[in-house]
């Protein structure tokens, strides 16, 4: 109870501080503004361009299954689908008359009836946006993975109704549960081997290089910036506190240095994940208002809120390490000032981190600013999932442990 | 009556420097006790030790009974700490400050709400108790001050250095709280001070304390007792052990000895002494510690005009904390 009521004392000074609050949320949206509108006019990222892509399709089957396929993805409505011919291929792509080509090649309804493997192709311009490829690609993804479902089921119960069919009446061996089991073993086939394969490839070009839209880097980055200043904010309220005398004061009651600590580092936490949530929230609605790109949260939710809880949890052991390093109101300036905007800088918070690791290459990584960019940039903007990231989260929380390590070392209670 | 308050021997070293050399004192129950020194000698590192904010280097103390390094929990209990700074939250209102410390004292709800209503009757602020800190006079703050270290009722209040930068009549209302405390309540205090004044008129004892040690310590009127009935200071032209001799055989006076002169400034860095700088050579001042300061000058003074030395300056100090600290120190308390 004592640390909350710490802990409330400190968030009941911080919302009569104007100054704070407006550096600790307006802040982090105006630069989030400025820059997503000034990068989306170079990286894309006005909401028209999302608007019903063209996708160009290539019959070369004719049969049941391609016409089925092909209406499927015409009844999602999120593409105009138009027909094309092998030779208008390139000069449409070129012209970016269409962001992609689906080729449904010669064969395919045979093979999907037959329960053999088949490939479609999406070929796509050098150009094309890579969200809207992906998007593209998920939703043909989607019901390829369907048709596979059906047409390996359909021939197992076929294969299974038929040796029925054959065998006397004491060999009718395949009850209702094995029936089922089977459909589930099949299920779990066409999950893992999916009948018909899809590859992506680009004209002209080797290997594809995804270009995130330039502006909705803005957001993670200037999340990440600014719920690190929560960090010198904390360290700067344990400064004051020493200052005026009132940490003596909290010595002398009947409260140990743990609870005190904790009272001290748990309103940093909490200001920390409103903020994210602040900034999230202006990244998904106010830049949907605003006619750009929103920044798509609904594709990781909870990975997101994982990043989050790692992020504040980073930021607060950042801030004990100021406290711990810092001996003056100056130091505690000078020190952070330099730790946040380098590190801010490091990893990728002011300039996208593609771009970035060009010129730094690996460097980039002994920021803990790097790695939740990456984790939050693969989550939220690439689509990658919780698994390819593993290495992000685990790098945030070992950069806590040693932020909180160092900074309890040199924490000087006595003074 | 019992001690509750047991110093044992405390020393607290910062690295090579010693704070707090072996300090040893003890203040009983219902006790108003007084540390007196000037700034830096050890006061509030003494006050610190003892209300656990630092550990001591070595050494102990026992508050209530309970040791103050193994059973520290029961004993910031009884404590009640009045730091010398203003230990608040400027942006929070007075009442809130108080409560925000009486939580931290495990207090709550209806208790919570008492006892600050009582502080605050008790330092005569509670019209202004919504008003915020920051806005405060500088004695109201110390009031708020003050409030804040007595809101979970302590059994031992420690109060350091409570009236710096007060103005006359806030001083005044310091006073009166704490003798009021005292009286009514039965609290005992530990007073630090370099205002002799205070110590004088709220103190039943007083240690005295410079560079890190006791110096002297019991009841402030045997404690000016020791001077007897003053001290004179007389600047001469000259003065030889004979001159001492005969004053000090004179009436009314105890004893007349040389001041010790401080040494002559070091040159300056980089250049060396030479011939042409003359060094500072102060006049003697001799020091009379009087039965009895009116007939003491008179007579001093008739045998200084008899003998033909000439009188540079005179001082005059009647008996009371600070003549007594000069007397044990040769410093001043505000030096």
């Amino acid at each position: 109870m004592k640390t909350i009521s710490i802990a409330l004392k400190d968030l009941q000074i911080l919302f009569k501080d104007r100054g704070a609050l407006f550096q600790l949320f307006i802040l982090p949206l105006l630069f989030i503004m400025v820059f997503s509108g000034a990068l989306s006019a170079i990286g894309g990222g006005s909401e028209e361009q999302v608007t019903l892509p063209n996708l160009g399709v290539i019959d070369l089957d004719g049969g049941e299954a391609a016409m089925f396929l092909i209406n499927k993805i015409q009844e999602d409505g999120s593409y105009s689908v138009q027909s094309l011919t092998v030779s208008d291929v390139q000069s449409q792509l070129d012209e970016n008359k269409v962001v992609a080509v689906l080729t449904v090649p010669a064969g395919f309804t045979g093979g999907v009836q037959g329960s053999m493997p088949v490939t479609l192709v999406i070929t796509t311009g050098t150009n094309a946006d890579p969200q809207i490829v992906d998007a593209m690609r998920l939703v043909v993804e989607s019901i390829a993975a369907d048709m596979t479902l059906e047409s390996q089921i359909i021939a197992s119960l076929q294969q299974m109704g038929d040796m029925q069919a054959t065998a006397p009446e004491q060999f009718q061996v395949f009850s209702t549960e094995r029936v089922l089991a089977q459909a589930r073993s099949q299920f779990e086939t066409a999950q893992v081997r999916p009948l018909i394969k899809i590859v992506q490839s680009v004209p002209q070009q080797e290997e594809q290089e995804e270009t995130p839209d330039l502006s909705l880097s803005a957001v993670p980055g200037f999340t990440i910036l600014f719920v690190f200043l929560t960090g010198q904010t904390t360290a700067r309220s344990i400064y004051d506190e020493k200052k005026v005398g009132s940490f003596r004061r909290l010595a002398a009651a009947p409260i140990n240095k743990v609870q005190l600590l904790a009272g001290k580092i748990l309103p940093n936490f909490i200001i920390a994940l409103i903020q994210i949530a602040v900034i999230f929230a202006f990244g998904a609605f106010g830049l949907k208002a605003m006619g750009l790109t929103p920044l798509p949260i609904g594709r990781a939710p909870i990975g997101a809120i994982l990043v989050a809880i790692l992020l504040a949890l980073c930021s607060t052991a950042f801030g004990i390490l100021i406290a711990g390093l810092a001996r003056t109101e100056n130091q505690i300036g000078g020190i952070s000032t330099l730790l946040l905007w380098g590190m801010g800088l490091l990893g990728g918070c002011l300039v996208p981190l593609f771009i970035l690791e060009r010129f730094i290459g690996p460097f980039a990584m002994i920021v803990p600013h790097y790695w939740a960019n990456k984790a939050l940039d693969d989550l939220l903007i690439r689509g990658l999932g919780l698994a390819d990231n593993y290495l992000s989260l685990v790098m945030l929380g070992v950069f806590s442990l040693i932020f909180f390590a160092v900074g309890l070392w040199r924490f000087d209670f006595e003074r | 009556m019992p001690a509750i308050l047991e110093v044992d021997n405390l020393i607290k070293k910062y690295g090579d420097f010693e704070a707090v050399k072996g300090i040893s004192f003890s203040v009983e129950e219902g006790e108003v006790f007084g540390l007196l020194g000037p700034n830096g000698a050890g006061k509030t590192q003494t006050i610190s030790m003892c209300t656990g904010v630092v550990p001591p280097t070595s050494g102990t103390a026992r508050i209530g009974g309970h040791d103050i390094l193994k059973e520290s929990a029961q004993v910031k209990k009884i404590n009640g700490l009045v730091p010398q700074d203003l230990a608040l939250y400027p942006t929070l209102s007075a009442r809130a400050n108080l409560n925000f410390f009486g939580r931290i004292y495990g207090l709550r709800g209806r208790e919570l709400k008492e006892r600050v209503e009582d502080v605050l009757r008790v330092v005569s602020l509670t019209e202004r108790a919504d008003g915020v800190v920051d806005k405060f006079s500088g004695g109201m703050k110390r009031r708020v001050n003050i409030a804040a270290g007595l809101v979970h009722q302590p059994r031992l209040l420690f109060l350091d250095e409570p009236t710096v930068g007060v103005d006359p009549q806030s001083r005044n209302h310091i006073f009166e709280s704490v003798q009021r405390l005292n009286r009514e309540r039965g609290m005992s205090v530990v007073y630090t001070s370099h205002y002799m004044e205070e110590v004088e008129m709220l103190c039943n004892r007083a240690a005295i304390i410079d560079e890190g040690r006791i110096i002297a310590l019991d009841t402030i009127k045997n404690l000016i007792a020791l001077l007897g009935g003053g001290v004179v200071y007389v600047g001469v032209k000259q003065a030889d052990d004979a001159t001492l001799a005969e004053l000090s055989a004179l009436p009314a006076v105890k004893e007349a000895v040389l001041v010790p002169q401080p040494p002559p400034p070091p040159a300056p860095e980089g250049k060396e002494s030479t011939t042409e700088t003359k060094p500072v050579t102060a006049t003697p001042v001799i020091k009379v510690v009087a039965t009895n300061n009116q007939q003491a000058v008179v007579n001093v003074l008739g045998y200084l005009n008899q003998h033909d030395i000439v009188i540079t300056s005179l001082e005059i100090m009647q008996p009371n904390l600070e003549s007594v600290f000069l007397h044990l120190t040769g410093k001043k308390l505000r030096e």
